[in-house]
């Protein structure tokens, strides 16, 4: 019996490669959702983010040829789309602020705290985002990528076009301010 | 990892992200043109076929002027670039948002689902059909958004004026060819690109709609006609 078996990414890539649309659109639909999060980051705005992530993937797609056997594809894309993000926030000069998701919008299998303690949660999750939101660029990129994200330190350093190292300086810079501001306001 | 690093962590699990788009992975074969340029190409020969005399339009395609914009057939096309990467489609919206930042209604095909419409600067927009499995770009714009200069049609390209649902239309069809325009601002900008592909476009009302692709005459004519 012949079981189909889910291609790797590797397969995927070098179908990619050859032509095949059909494993492009596989690599696109696995990381068209961290793609866009991350140019919504960097951007600031929805519609710039979606502009960046789509201008991102066909430039992906077109330089496909370049990109280096064995080498992780996800740090990869992540440079192009950061990249198209930054250069709209650098011409759109503007950014909209993140804000958290509605409260009625808990997430399937949450335990659901009392109302004075989700209260309590959530005034101290608006008071981190606006000291995160005040960290200067570079700072508040690291840490959304790397937190927000979840990116690992290379990825972040991927989609920020900087080596790793300037990653761990900014986080470390980064995570002092915000614990020196939130210990003041406390 | 840290408390601080913790409360990051989960505060990026709240964050309100814009919904996910879906985004078009047919993008890279679908976007083989400089869509600006190609529309602003199909309007300057839509306004010859729309003001010209049959009888006339071979000697007018040679040299005509009209509202800022001249056609020149010419023996040597200048130099020209090839597309850029950056002539995207622009940003997708719902038809409604097209229609209300356009100021006119789309003309689309019957269709089973809503199309996502690309817009670029607000006044072209743009929706993805496909011809037996091949991308088409169906494209309309309100003339009066761009103002026009020059453009060059080599000896080989052929135009040839079409009917579309009563309506003057022009099939072009063959080697590139090239474009150099002022933009509607009336500031000057220069760029000479080649466009490559077949294209049939035609007017309705204030509005220029054109087909483009990897198409024939005949599936193109097909197409616009069910275009309403």
């Amino acid at each position: 019996m012949v079981v189909d078996r889910p291609l790797d990414e590797a397969e995927l890539v070098e179908r990619a490669r050859r032509g095949d649309l059909e494993a492009w659109e596989t690599i696109v639909r696995t990381y068209q959702g961290i793609a866009f999060r991350t140019a919504y980051l960097l951007a600031g705005n929805a519609a710039d983010a979606e502009e960046a992530a789509q201008d991102g993937f066909v430039k992906a797609h077109r330089a496909l040829g370049r990109f280096r056997r064995g080498a992780a594809l996800k740090p990869w894309l992540l440079r192009i789309v950061a990249n198209e993000a930054r250069n709209r926030r650098r011409s759109a000069g503007r950014r909209e602020r993140l804000a958290l998701r509605a409260a009625a919008e808990s997430r399937p299998g949450d335990a659901v705290p009392s109302p004075e303690a989700a209260l309590l949660a959530r005034e101290d999750q608006e008071r981190l985002l606006a000291a995160v939101e005040r960290l200067p660029d570079g700072h508040r990129d690291a840490i959304a990528c790397r937190y927000f994200l979840e990116l690992s330190e290379e990825e972040t350093a991927a989609a920020l076009g900087v080596r790793p190292g300037t990653v761990k300086s900014r986080l470390a810079r980064a995570l002092a301010h915000l614990r020196e501001h939130l210990e003041d306001e406390a | 990892m840290s408390s601080l690093e913790q409360r990051l962590q989960a505060l990026g699990r709240e964050l309100a992200f814009p919904p996910e788009p879906h985004l078009d992975a047919t993008a890279p074969a679908a976007r083989p043109f400089p869509w600006r340029w190609v529309a602003l190409a199909a309007a300057v020969i839509a306004l010859v076929a729309a003001f010209s005399v049959p009888s006339a339009r071979t000697s007018i395609l040679r040299f005509f002027h009209i509202q800022g914009a001249t056609v020149e057939r010419v023996e040597t096309l200048p130099p020209a670039q090839e597309r850029s990467n950056a002539g995207g489609l622009g940003r997708r919206v719902s038809v409604r948002e097209a229609e209300r930042l356009l100021g006119f209604r789309l003309l689309l095909p019957p269709l089973d689902a809503e199309p996502a419409v690309h817009l670029l600067d607000g006044v072209l927009a743009t929706v993805i059909l496909r011809v037996d499995g091949r991308p088409v770009l169906l494209s309309e714009y309100a003339a009066r958004d761009y103002g026009l200069l020059k453009k060059s049609v080599g000896e080989k390209t052929l135009v040839e004026p079409v009917r579309v649902a009563g309506q003057p239309g022009l099939w072009v069809e063959g080697p590139p060819h090239t474009l150099t325009y002022f933009s509607s601002s009336g500031e000057f900008r220069e760029k000479t690109v080649k466009i490559h592909g077949n294209v049939l476009l035609w007017t309705r009302g204030p509005v220029t709609v054109r087909l483009e692709g990897r198409i024939s005459k005949r599936q193109a004519l097909r197409l616009a006609g069910q275009v309403r």
